[in-house]
């Protein structure tokens, strides 16, 4: 009778937080060396740092929202979940943003999603009727070329996109020259006999993030790019496992693709968007807020509370997205924000309610 | 006797090898072929192995072919292999859900290619997804949902030319909204000599994206897992050290050999023509070099290594 003894390698898909082997790392700054300065390592560090050694006390729900907008500066708010879902504003929103800005709070948009740049998502902002300035919107797409400046990436090198269209623009902006993107999805290869791919030996980096056009074409190019040009850097906009592309459901996310690209390198990549801290070290800078005067909003446990703790931030979750009251309050949950409320507009009822 | 891999096959040890060994288990890309090109010199080399009376099997990751259509690529290279000879991940696929009582009303979504179809058809198994859906886009209108069909007890993934969203987010809808939906992989091989000029990615990287996606481990059927080998013993009925697992990658072919209890022979002609050759510590992803294999990082160390197969067979007669 024959039984089946399965054994899977130890190789693990590893989630953005978790801490890898020293080894590892180190042959990973060898890579890097050329083109990172020693203070842009720390963006892979606390990007895969473990959660906080020590335990936090279970999430308060929010009673008192006056106390925390008096106690911060700044909010910065996740989108898909909070502000929006899909292309339908969530109930409350306008009137809670307005209330925030009259009280003289500065208000910053960060959202993993890099299918847009910051241009296009201040006219989403615009079409659902809200007054928000773009230089206030931070994508991972944003964040991917602001990362490439902040190292001086060189501008003689070349930037692979396995991305949308949002990366490139944000590219193009800061002036990088690229290749790839959402037109090599419609190349195919054949792996016919005598056949060899060539790639470009000036790609510098390969910017990996949510792609409707993935294919193996651009697989195997981000592959010999990371494997064969000396000092290329593998950089993920995300990697979050799921997306809210419709309202109606949800989709595989950018986590995939970095994922797959992860598969044939069996390189980790530098995370420019939540839960790493580059964004909010980036806004602290360019506004000149310290940490503690932010409260991070979301509605993602594992990505923009995280990145709010990371980040030494208060953090309030909000239950208008993906996470439910009994995941937060699941024995399987270790992320626990300061606070967690129902929507954003809370503020404005919970306001009323103390007055 | 083990020096730990860290030599180089020697005449003697290759003999030694040779007498105490009834079955060599080889692994293909790499070891017998690099795409569609035989390696030289492997003909003869197989050819004095049977002469020394040794029987041999075939044990290949790569799913992308069935058990037929790999015996009908070895006779095109001049080798008359029997198709039950060659044992591939395909075939452990189909196999695993046999062996679990898979029911046959339920069906199998593919992330993969014609190999994992046909070897399914072979036990009964009707598959969807496969080739065809490499073809297929999403729209994403606010209005549009994306349907899946409920009755898919099981998404097999494994190396996919085809691969695209539109079959990682099927796979994704299939392994979180049907119940009891089995997640497996062929195998996680991150490249493979799919060609002969170069490593192209493997099953790794599509069995990884499905994986982040659904936030799941897979079970995997191919290399490493020693799932297989229970065939194999059954086969030959011979105890397992009396086997040898030749093949061109530690971190499948050797890593199943450790994991199986049988012996292990590395071979570098996965690489040793490669005109591109890696720093050591990245080339320990792909297809095994020699600086790879003698990198202190190393932890997965073969019994000992030859160049090629025909440099193995040359070492018995010297």
């Amino acid at each position: 009778m024959l039984t089946s003894r399965v054994i899977s390698p130890s190789f693990l898909p590893l989630p953005p937080t978790a801490s890898t082997s020293s080894s590892s790392f180190s042959s990973l700054r060898t890579i890097l060396s050329p083109f990172l300065a020693k203070t842009q390592l720390s963006y892979t560090r606390t990007s895969r740092m473990a959660l906080s050694l020590t335990a936090r006390a279970a999430a308060n729900k929010l009673e008192n929202a006056d106390e925390l907008i008096d106690s911060v500066e700044t909010f910065i708010f996740d989108c898909d979940g909070v502000i929006w879902k899909g292309d339908k504003l969530i109930e409350g929103v306008p009137e809670t943003l307005d209330m925030l800005r009259s009280k003289g709070k500065r208000l910053v948009f960060v959202t993993n999603n890099s299918t847009k740049s910051r241009k296009q998502y201040g006219k989403k902002f615009e079409t659902l009727g809200l007054s928000v300035n773009e230089e206030e919107i931070f994508a991972s797409s944003f964040a991917a070329a602001a990362y490439l400046q902040s190292i001086d990436f060189p501008k003689d090198k070349k930037v692979y996109v396995i991305g949308e269209d949002g990366i490139l623009k944000e590219l193009e902006l800061a002036g990088f020259q690229y290749l790839g993107g959402p037109t090599d999805g419609d190349k195919k290869i054949e792996l016919k006999p005598g056949f060899l791919m060539e790639h470009d030996h000036n790609v510098g980096a390969v910017v990996v993030g949510f792609d409707r056009y993935f294919n193996y074409y651009k697989i195997q190019y981000g592959t010999l790019c990371i494997r064969e040009n000396p000092g290329c850097l593998f950089i993920a906009t995300n990697r979050d496992a799921v997306t809210h592309l419709t309202d109606a459901q949800e989709w595989a996310g950018g986590g995939s693709m970095v994922g797959a690209i992860r598969g044939s390198t069996q390189k980790e990549p530098l995370v420019v968007g939540k839960p790493s801290t580059f964004m909010m070290d980036y806004l602290s800078n360019k506004f000149g807020i310290s940490k503690s005067q932010i409260c991070m909003v979301g509605d993602r446990l594992d990505t923009d509370i995280l990145f709010g703790q990371n980040g030494g931030c208060k953090t309030l979750l909000v239950l208008s997205g993906v996470t439910s009251l009994e995941t937060l309050q699941s024995p399987d949950n270790s992320i626990q924000p300061d606070f967690y409320t129902s929507k954003i507009a809370d503020f404005l009822s919970l306001k009323a309610a103390t007055v | 006797m083990t020096n730990g891999g860290r030599e180089a096959l020697t005449p003697q040890a290759a003999r030694s090898l040779v007498d105490s060994v009834d079955v060599f288990i080889f692994d293909c890309d790499g070891v017998i072929w690099k795409g569609d090109k035989l390696i030289e010199g492997v003909s003869e080399a197989l050819h004095t192995l049977r002469s020394l009376g040794k029987k041999f099997v075939f044990l290949t990751n790569n799913s992308r072919k069935s058990r037929k259509q790999y015996a009908k690529k070895f006779s095109k290279l001049g080798m008359e292999i029997n198709e039950d000879e060659i044992f591939t991940s395909s075939f452990a696929a189909a196999m695993y859900l046999k062996l679990n009582n898979f029911p046959t009303d339920k069906k199998v979504y593919v992330v993969g290619e014609e190999g994992i179809k046909e070897e399914l058809k072979l036990v009964g198994y009707e598959s969807i997804g496969g080739p065809e859906d490499g073809k297929k886009s999403i729209q994403l209108e606010s209005s549009f949902f994306f349907d899946h069909d409920k009755s898919v007890g099981a998404v097999v993934v494994g190396l996919d030319q085809h691969f695209n969203y539109y079959k990682l987010q099927y796979a994704n809808l299939c392994i979180r909204e049907n119940p009891g939906c089995l997640f497996i992989a062929t195998n996680r091989d991150s490249t493979g000599n799919l060609t002969s000029l170069q490593e192209w990615p493997g099953a790794g990287c599509m069995v990884s994206a499905v994986s982040c996606s659904v936030q799941k481990e897979p079970v995997v059927v191919g290399k490493p897992s020693t799932f297989l080998m229970d065939f194999l013993l059954e086969r030959f009925r011979i105890d397992v050290s009396r086997m040898c697992m030749v093949g061109d990658r530690l971190d499948t072919d050797i890593l199943f050999g450790h994991n199986a209890g049988c012996k292990t022979l590395l071979v570098l002609s996965g690489t040793l023509y490669q005109i591109i050759q890696w720093p050591a510590q990245l080339a320990l992803a792909g297809v095994t070099t020699l600086p790879a294999l003698l990198d202190p990082s190393n932890s997965i160390h073969p019994d000992s290594y030859a160049n090629d197969m025909s440099h193995f067979v040359q070492l018995l007669s010297q």
